[in-house]
């Protein structure tokens, strides 16, 4: 177990080492937050929808959701194209000659994105906070659990895209249709209740809605719509029951493509 | 060790094969075929090699030394025939049959460019689970053993190709590993170099690990092999 969590570590420092050897590249995040956040500031000016019932009006409302969407980019986004890029580089046949193994090592590549994903979505809310005024509520502190949670029943969308990686080469179009397809059912820059009732069942086949409201209601106290213990209960069984698929299938995308041969190609 | 020390042995010198231990890894009756029309790259191929054995495997471009040593160390698995080291396949859990594998692709591919020489060995150590009591001192050793002791705070993306193919050796090397799998590594190497593979390719077979080193030519014969072996229309010949 201790060399496996030092193995894991050696991936996620790494990571890190990588992330921060190009420096301007957290800057360049930082500005480029706020000026999202400037957009949607104004943007909201325009919005007075009775649909949106958050104490911090829509930018309070989409605020959360631009933050979901981070995580979502850098957790399905970000991932397969850096498991694209290491298996032209030749780094992906480390993992596949080393007793850590590749399953270990792509879920290891999943975390130092995330934490990023989280500084970041931190810095943003504290920029709305402190430049936009965004009132947070008292209860923010317990978005982080909450959030991974989140995390947790996400993980299996980026492992089905990293698997189409490993056997097939490319997700980069799967990405994007689930990114926007989760920003629509997942109710990121509106509220669910505008969608048309032939597509809103989407809204509960899915972790994203869930999470999505719990957060809202913990950062800027919006109201829930189920009471949370509900709504706690749907993510943690999307994460137990979507995140051992997700391995398996990853398992079963590498295995085909040592049988086939396609492993070695990029 | 250097360049005036390199053996570089005539036929006669091929050393006893009376000394070698018992089989480390056996290949049974290996098949692979890639997509599309061509035949199978590797049709029946068997091979046994013994510890402390060094073994050669040389054939034209294309004839599928590549292929057999990627399916040897596991990154590829047999779509018949099967691959062994004592009861361990490379589907084997738990990275048990990984452990016993040091690999080095053909090429200058497999390296983390903005690492440093000293963390990417660090990073290979822990990826291949060696224990944190013996890490420090087996990088630092791979470092000497490799010449690499100047440039362990350089960055791998500012070496030259031969510095990195030293680094790329380290690694196949770091952890001891029972089986050595080593695709064209003269590559890029200078005399110096190649003297120092030469001299960690014997100390590995003197420790009781077997080692297959592939190459298009017999030109890379810095070592005695104990035996050779021509890959021809998928399958192995034996030349000694």
């Amino acid at each position: 177990m201790r060399l496996w969590v030092d193995a894991m570590w050696a991936i996620v420092r790494r990571d890190a080492t990588l992330f921060l050897s190009y420096r301007l590249q957290a800057i360049t995040q930082v500005v480029g937050l706020l000026f999202n956040l400037t957009v949607f500031y104004y943007i909201s000016h325009l919005l007075t929808a009775k649909a949106i019932n958050s104490p911090g009006g829509y930018f309070g409302f989409v605020v959360v959701g631009l933050v979901i969407i981070q995580v979502l980019t850098t957790s399905l986004g970000i991932l397969p194209v850096s498991v694209r890029q290491e298996l032209v580089a030749g780094t992906i046949e480390r993992f596949l000659v080393s007793a850590h193994g590749p399953v270990n090592g792509i879920l290891a590549m999943m975390l130092f994105p995330l934490l990023n994903a989280f500084l970041t979505g931190a810095i943003m809310l504290g920029l709305a906070a402190v430049i936009f005024g965004l009132p947070l509520a008292a209860t923010a502190p317990l978005a982080i659990p909450v959030a991974l949670l989140g995390s947790l029943a996400f993980m299996p969308f980026a492992l089905l895209l990293v698997s189409a990686v490993m056997a097939f080469k490319q997700a980069a179009s799967a990405t994007q249709f689930i990114v926007s397809g989760v920003a629509i059912v997942g109710g990121l820059y509106f509220p669910i209740s505008l969608l048309p009732g032939w597509i809103r069942w989407a809204s509960d086949v899915q972790p994203f809605t869930p999470a999505t409201d719990l957060l809202r209601h913990l950062l800027v106290d919006a109201p829930l719509d189920h009471p949370a213990g509900v709504e706690l209960l749907k993510l943690g069984a999307f994460a137990a029951v979507l995140l051992p698929l997700g391995f398996m299938l990853l398992r079963a995308a590498i295995r085909y493509g040592q049988r086939a041969g396609t492993i070695a190609e990029y | 060790m250097n360049s005036a020390s390199t053996r570089v042995p005539a036929s006669s010198e091929q050393p006893s094969d009376t000394s070698l231990g018992g089989s480390v890894i056996e290949v049974r009756d290996l098949y692979h075929r890639w997509k599309g029309p061509k035949p199978p790259v590797l049709d029946g191929v068997d091979l046994t090699l013994r510890a402390g054995e060094i073994a050669w495997i040389g054939g034209r471009n294309g004839v599928g030394k590549t292929t057999l040593l990627r399916l040897a160390a596991g990154i590829l698995l047999a779509q018949r025939g099967s691959v062994r080291i004592g009861e361990l396949t490379p589907e084997a859990r738990g990275g048990r049959y990984q452990r016993q594998i040091g690999f080095l692709s053909a090429g200058d591919r497999g390296l983390q460019a903005r690492l440093r020489v000293s963390q990417q060995l660090d990073y290979w150590a822990r990826l291949a689970y060696v224990p944190r009591a013996r890490r420090a001192a087996i990088v630092a050793r791979s470092l000497e053993q490799f010449g690499l002791g100047e440039l362990a705070g350089q960055r791998v993306d500012r070496m030259s190709m031969g510095q990195r193919q030293r680094i790329r050796l380290a690694m196949a090397f770091l952890h001891e590993p029972l089986l050595l799998l080593l695709d064209e590594p003269r590559n890029s190497l200078d005399d110096d170099g190649y003297a120092l593979l030469g001299e960690q390719v014997e100390q590995a077979a003197a420790r009781g690990a077997a080692v297959l080193w592939c190459s298009p030519k017999g030109e890379d014969r810095v070592l005695a092999f104990h035996s050779s072996y021509s890959l021809v229309d998928g399958r192995l010949e034996q030349l000694q």
